[in-house]
């Protein structure tokens, strides 16, 4: 089994990893030499090179999910089942994975594969099964086109995914010139934003493209003042005027707002009711002389409810309980009550179904149609492309090329991964 | 199955499950009230009778009962913010003690008068707490080390300016001896029923409350609880709230001591040990998480009063203290047994 959230303990060392829970021993005692090679062999089936002595902690997600698959191959035996296992892997990544799910299929593995991604669904599989609300859907076969893989998840033919562009922009927003943030303490893996130039306009959406570990989470978080203690360098200017985003509250003062990658660990309090996650950025607004307006508070979650169509639309069920998509669609309305004039998503439909993709899609164009400005960061091409109306691309933490919305996918993808074989110093 | 199987479609929707009424959910979250209200009941089965009177309804014990949780419960008010944040401080059994040393020195050497005395402990314990809880934000450190650390240094102090003796307060006029009116607090009122200590509980009580329900600052506490990162996301200032908190602990670990000091006549810098774990056990039984969040203030009032009532029961029938442990650690276990088999049905626990 390959879960989509890795089962691997970062701070011990590939081999152990591998080994975990069934180390070799001789005579009572690991035999590090075994399994140290044994590791080098596992991982040389699946086609990557890693250093088996390094800490997983240290490994990139994509090479993290590489040993998590060469782990969970060295256990199975008939029957291999992994859930979302590219959802965080670049697209050479994803080849190198299929072409090994295709030679140990070749082998006789059954392979049961989870994904969300529709597109790659027919790439690897030979029979598809829909589920829908914990029931099987539909059963097809990977020929199917994806107009009926989409009705069968949704209930529903679904006309359009993504909303009409408007092509109207107001002010400038947020403009970025040769901006550069400086981490106080660097991090390993933290890929801080270097020369941005970019620009969001009041109504536009903007959309962040790049590979893993490109920067994208940390512009975003840097410029919400979220990505630790730092200073920003170069020109940053909200609505036309310089701006010091250096805390989270200075941020939100000068009107940003930002939606996690994470709704679960960074976004939502999951035993809460709806209607208190909801107000949570407007506890000023709901508690005048400091005390709490309980209708003031109700009022305020009802409409934001009825704006994002959350269901079930009942403010006092636990967030937990809902849906990933409608746990979305609060995180997104939480952000939104909070009254900003830029809004910053983190891949704003990760683990949400394509009927509340398409719903999160319609609201995020209404609000830009608003005037409010939107910087989406996302890792699923189409989605950039589709809803965006300019996609910026990012590499090693720079802003490298721009292409207009409705752009040809590889294209992006190929200014987004250029040179990324090389190594930089 | 093979490859062209037809497609099927299943368009029925499952059952609102979220609209159930959960009655179960909805008695464990007054666990303690019922447990109060059980201890009570079986208070009055087994109580020994004297004249046809049942013991441990007579006024005289009920006072007793109320009185003897009152210092406990007054810290574990203060506790329970603490722990809805999903910090925990160990340090209030020692403050109290430190803080009833301080009280009883200040009254008889000092010669301060009442109310600069008290606000003066008060803001002391505050501070002790404020600084408690800046350590833990600041460094990032787990606040059971800081307030395990913070029990120490208090317990030192108290030891210090006591110099490990009983301060023994003498109330009348003059050098060296308090103000008569401190004495109230080991008073009773209303006709000789009602001890003053528990009435300091009730207000503290009462005060605590409304902040955590009403206010802005409540509503912060149960954030941070519930997700810090979230909190801090949107706007909530996470570190003064984390230092607040402890500054209430604080601040009411001081007040137990005034009042510890009032009802007892002296300070002592042995006092108080254990409280700590007394408090916590309240606030549990009383239904609040330790992983922070969830939790009422209703449920650490009758939490304390449910364990005092309890301790009260097994004295009157002469059963020794070891076993009213046993039966105060069972009754721990199953109020977090069946916290936790609420959490599992609403799928958000582990």
């Amino acid at each position: 089994m390959i879960f989509q959230e890795l089962d691997l303990v970062p701070g011990l060392d590939v081999t152990a990893n591998l080994f975990l829970g069934r180390e070799l021993t001789r005579a009572g005692v690991l035999d590090r030499a075994t399994m140290r090679r044994e590791a080098r062999s596992r991982l040389e089936t699946v086609g990557v090179e890693i250093d088996v002595d390094q800490p997983v902690g240290e490994l990139s997600v994509g090479r993290r999910q590489i040993v998590a698959i060469a782990k969970a191959l060295t256990y199975a035996s008939r029957i291999l089942v992994m859930d979302e296992p590219t959802a965080a892997l670049t697209a050479a990544e994803v080849e190198r994975l299929f072409a090994v799910m295709r030679e140990i299929a070749g082998r006789g593995v059954g392979i049961v594969y989870i994904s969300h991604r529709l597109e790659e669904v027919p790439r690897v599989a030979d029979r598809v099964t829909v589920l829908r609300d914990g029931q099987v859907a539909g059963i097809a076969p990977a020929s199917a086109p994806q107009s009926e893989l989409v009705r069968l998840l949704v209930g529903r033919p679904l006309a359009e995914l993504y909303p009409r562009r408007s092509g109207e922009f107001g002010r400038s927003v947020l403009r970025l010139e040769h901006a550069s943030f400086r981490p106080r303490n660097t991090r390993a893996g933290w890929q801080a934003p270097v020369d941005i130039s970019l620009e969001v306009r009041a109504g536009e959406i903007v959309g962040l493209a790049g590979i893993m570990g490109a920067g994208r989470t940390e512009l975003l978080t840097a410029l919400y003042g979220a990505a630790g203690a730092g200073a920003w360098s170069g020109a940053v200017e909200i609505d036309g005027a310089p701006a010091y985003l250096s805390s989270i509250r200075g941020a939100r003062a000068e009107g940003l707002g930002l939606v996690t990658d994470d709704r679960r660990g960074s976004g939502l309090m999951l035993r809460d009711s709806v209607g208190r996650n909801l107000v949570l950025t407007v506890l000023r607004r709901v508690s005048p002389f400091f005390l709490m307006s309980r209708a003031r508070e109700a009022e305020l979650a009802r409409e934001a409810i009825h704006a994002f169509d959350v269901r079930p639309a009942l403010p006092e069920v636990p967030v937990g309980a809902l849906s990933g998509g409608n746990q979305q669609k609060v995180v997104l309305a939480k952000e939104v009550l909070g009254g900003p004039r830029l809004l910053l998503l983190d891949e704003p439909t990760r683990g949400v179904d394509v009927g509340a993709k398409g719903e999160i899609y319609a609201r995020i164009r209404e609000l830009a149609g608003k005037g409010l400005g939107v910087l989406i960061a996302s890792s699923e091409m189409p989605e950039l492309i589709g809803l965006c109306d300019r996609v910026i691309v990012l590499r090693r933490g720079r802003t490298v090329a721009e292409f207009p919305g409705g752009a040809d996918e590889h294209e992006v993808l190929a200014a987004a991964e250029t040179n990324e074989g090389q190594t930089h110093g | 199955m093979d490859d062209a199987a037809p497609l099927r479609d299943i368009s029925s929707a499952p059952p609102a499950a979220w609209r159930r009424i959960d009655l179960f959910a909805i008695a464990v979250r007054f666990q303690s009230v019922i447990g109060l209200v059980l201890v009570a009941m079986g208070g009055v089965i087994f109580s020994p009778r004297r004249h046809g009177i049942i013991l441990f309804l007579a006024p005289d014990n009920i006072a007793n009962i109320v009185r003897a949780v009152s210092e406990t419960g007054i810290i574990a008010v203060g506790m329970t913010f603490v722990i809805i944040t999903a910090g925990i401080d160990l340090s209030v059994g020692a403050l109290l003690s430190l803080s009833s040393v301080l009280t009883a020195t200040i009254m008889t050497t000092a010669g301060w008068g009442l109310i600069p005395t008290v606000l003066f402990v008060v803001a002391c314990g505050a501070l002790f707490g404020a600084i408690q809880g800046g350590i833990s934000t600041r460094f990032r450190l787990e606040p059971f080390i800081v307030t395990l650390a913070g029990l120490q240094v208090a317990r030192g102090l108290a030891l210090v300016i006591s110099n490990n003796q009983y301060i023994n307060i003498s109330y009348g006029e003059g050098p060296g001896l308090a103000p008569p009116v401190f004495a109230i607090l080991g008073d009773r009122l209303f006709n000789n029923v009602v001890p003053v200590a528990t009435l300091v509980f009730v207000v503290v009580a009462a005060i605590a409350t409304f902040v955590l329900n009403f206010t802005r600052f409540g509503r912060y506490v149960f954030a941070v609880g519930g997700n810090e990162r979230a909190a801090r996301l949107s706007g909530v200032p996470v570190t003064l709230v984390k230092v607040s908190v402890y500054a209430i602990t604080g601040l009411v670990s001081a007040i137990a001591g005034i009042v510890h000091a009032g009802q007892f006549n002296f300070g002592s810098a042995n006092d108080g040990t254990g409280y700590e774990l007394t408090a916590i056990a309240a606030v549990v039984i009383g239904g609040t998480s330790l992983f922070g969040a969830a939790g009422s203030m209703v449920g650490t009032v009758a939490g304390a009063m449910m364990l005092g009532a309890l301790a009260n029961i097994l004295q009157l029938n002469n059963i020794n203290a070891a076993l009213q442990l046993l039966a105060t650690g069972a009754i721990i276990v199953l109020a977090a047994v069946l916290q936790s088999l609420v959490r599992r049905r609403e799928g958000l626990g582990r």
